[in-house]
């Protein structure tokens, strides 16, 4: 394998922002160069907008078949897990992991649906249902 | 009422968010130290694997230490006064004090979340509160922004603003920020150096629990071994797409900090003229190298799935190897004497 695995990449499609990266070569000096990130990095990052995207898809699956609430769905939307809304919204986590269940969800009163949507950034008629 | 207050600050682009902005800040007041000093004397190195919690659904890895932690450190190390306000209860007056910093002349530093920053690339907008960016400039609604990891400094709206501040779960900023107040002429560079070293060293050898520093390093190798038993070759194969995103992404990452490092020891050792010094920059420009290897084989292992054992275990050999290597660098720079 070459000294160097992860060059630096000028090239415009392998990114939208250039970083200044640092590298190091075999006479024992440090570079600094500013360019994009290389193959390497798209395709983590490919993997996991993938794998959210497959996660939202299920949950909206899981939503119209009234067996998860709308809660759930616009959770993955948002990349979290019940502990990561349970702290935007400042409730419990076994209280959040409750609204996730449609007959719940349905009896919500004005007050808490309101908390969820401020944090999903939406008005409550969007909450009460996903497309 | 249109207000407009602009401070005359040079936005320079950095590695690493936190030590890119210590950096520019200092060079505001006329003290010229470079983003890797920043990062050494700070403790920008660390490493940490906490398997039993998730972020993103997948273990919590971080390869960077507290928020705040490089700032608060090198101000210390290098006895500066400055500032820190760890928190504002009401976001409105975050936002005053911010305000009234900005009339004074003062360019300020705040920890935000990722998530909502709109200036920030899409693909790498996930929950990551540990960003740091450093506000210079109020034109009406609008704040310029400097964020290291960009090209150019930015805009940004009080509401984004404030948002981003506010932004909630791990680690959450609740509006924290940070700024110098005065700087002495001479700065004491050799006793922040030793002693930023000394405290390196410290967190990555010597913490008596095994999680944290090299010790954390060789669990996970010893963990990435057993993912696809365990998890099955999906999760395993997005459990070390996680690793991989926070050794790469996310400000360099923990790969690109090994070089960070290794370049504030050469100037280190050059300043001092140390051969020792220099001696430890080449091991460690070599572990860095070894660390882009890793995520070069870890991410075409992440985009064909063939053969997942076989790639997994050797994977967490090297992983295993690198932890080794960098032993050897922290030992030798636990025997030099400043």
């Amino acid at each position: 394998m070459e000294e160097n695995s992860n060059p630096v990449y000028t090239d415009q499609r392998y990114g939208q922002s250039r970083e200044l990266l640092y590298t190091y070569d075999k006479d024992g000096q440090f570079h600094r160069n500013v360019g994009y990130h290389g193959e390497p990095d798209r395709v983590i990052l490919q993997q996991a907008w993938d794998h959210f995207g497959e996660r939202i898809e299920d949950a909206r699956q899981k939503v119209l078949a009234g067996k998860a609430s709308p809660i759930a769905y616009y959770m993955e939307k948002l990349l979290a897990d019940p502990l990561n809304l349970s702290m935007m919204v400042g409730m419990s986590l076994w209280r959040v992991k409750w609204h996730l269940r449609p007959a719940v969800f349905k009896r919500l009163n004005e007050k808490t649906l309101n908390k969820y949507a401020e944090v999903f950034n939406i008005s409550v008629e969007q909450l009460k249902k996903v497309e | 009422m249109e207000t407009k207050t602009m401070i005359d600050y040079t936005h320079r682009q950095a590695g690493h968010c936190e030590s890119g902005a210590t950096s520019n800040l200092l060079r505001f007041y006329n003290q010229e130290i470079s983003e890797p000093m920043a990062f050494g004397i700070g403790n920008g190195l660390y490493f940490s694997y906490i398997p039993f919690l998730k972020v993103q659904f997948a273990p919590m890895i971080s390869f960077r230490n507290l928020p705040n932690t490089v700032f608060h450190r090198s101000m210390k190390y290098l006895g500066i006064d400055a500032t820190v306000i760890k928190k504002f209860k009401d976001p409105k007056e975050a936002m005053l004090a911010l305000d009234r910093n900005l009339e004074k002349g003062i360019p300020t530093g705040m920890q935000v979340g990722v998530f909502n920053l709109t200036f920030f690339p899409p693909e790498y907008r996930m929950h990551y509160n540990m960003h740091n960016m450093v506000c210079f400039g109020k034109e009406g609604n609008l704040y310029h922004i400097s964020d290291t990891v960009m090209e150019t400094a930015h805009v940004l709206t009080y509401e984004d603003l404030l948002r981003v501040r506010y932004a909630k779960g791990v680690f959450a900023p609740e509006g924290k920020m940070y700024w110098i107040n005065s700087v002495n002429k001479e700065l004491d560079i050799r006793t922040a150096v030793s002693m930023g070293i000394k405290k390196t060293v410290y967190e990555m050898i010597k913490v008596p629990f095994p999680l944290i520093g090299v010790k954390g390093l060789r669990w996970m190798g010893r963990d990435l071994k057993k993912w696809p038993k365990k998890h099955g070759p999906e999760k395993a194969s997005f459990y070390l797409g996680q690793v991989l995103r926070m050794a790469e992404d996310f400000g360099t990452g923990g790969a690109g900090f090994r070089f960070i490092y290794g370049d504030f020891l050469k100037e280190t050792g050059e300043m001092f003229n140390h051969s020792e010094l220099l001696e430890t920059s080449r091991m460690m420009g070599k572990t860095a190298n070894r660390w882009r290897e890793f995520t070069y084989i870890g991410a075409r292992n992440c985009k064909n799935r063939s053969k997942p054992e076989e790639d997994y275990s050797m994977l967490g050999d090297m992983m295993i190897e690198i932890a080794g290597m960098e032993e050897q660098v922290y030992k030798k720079l636990d025997k030099i004497k400043l």
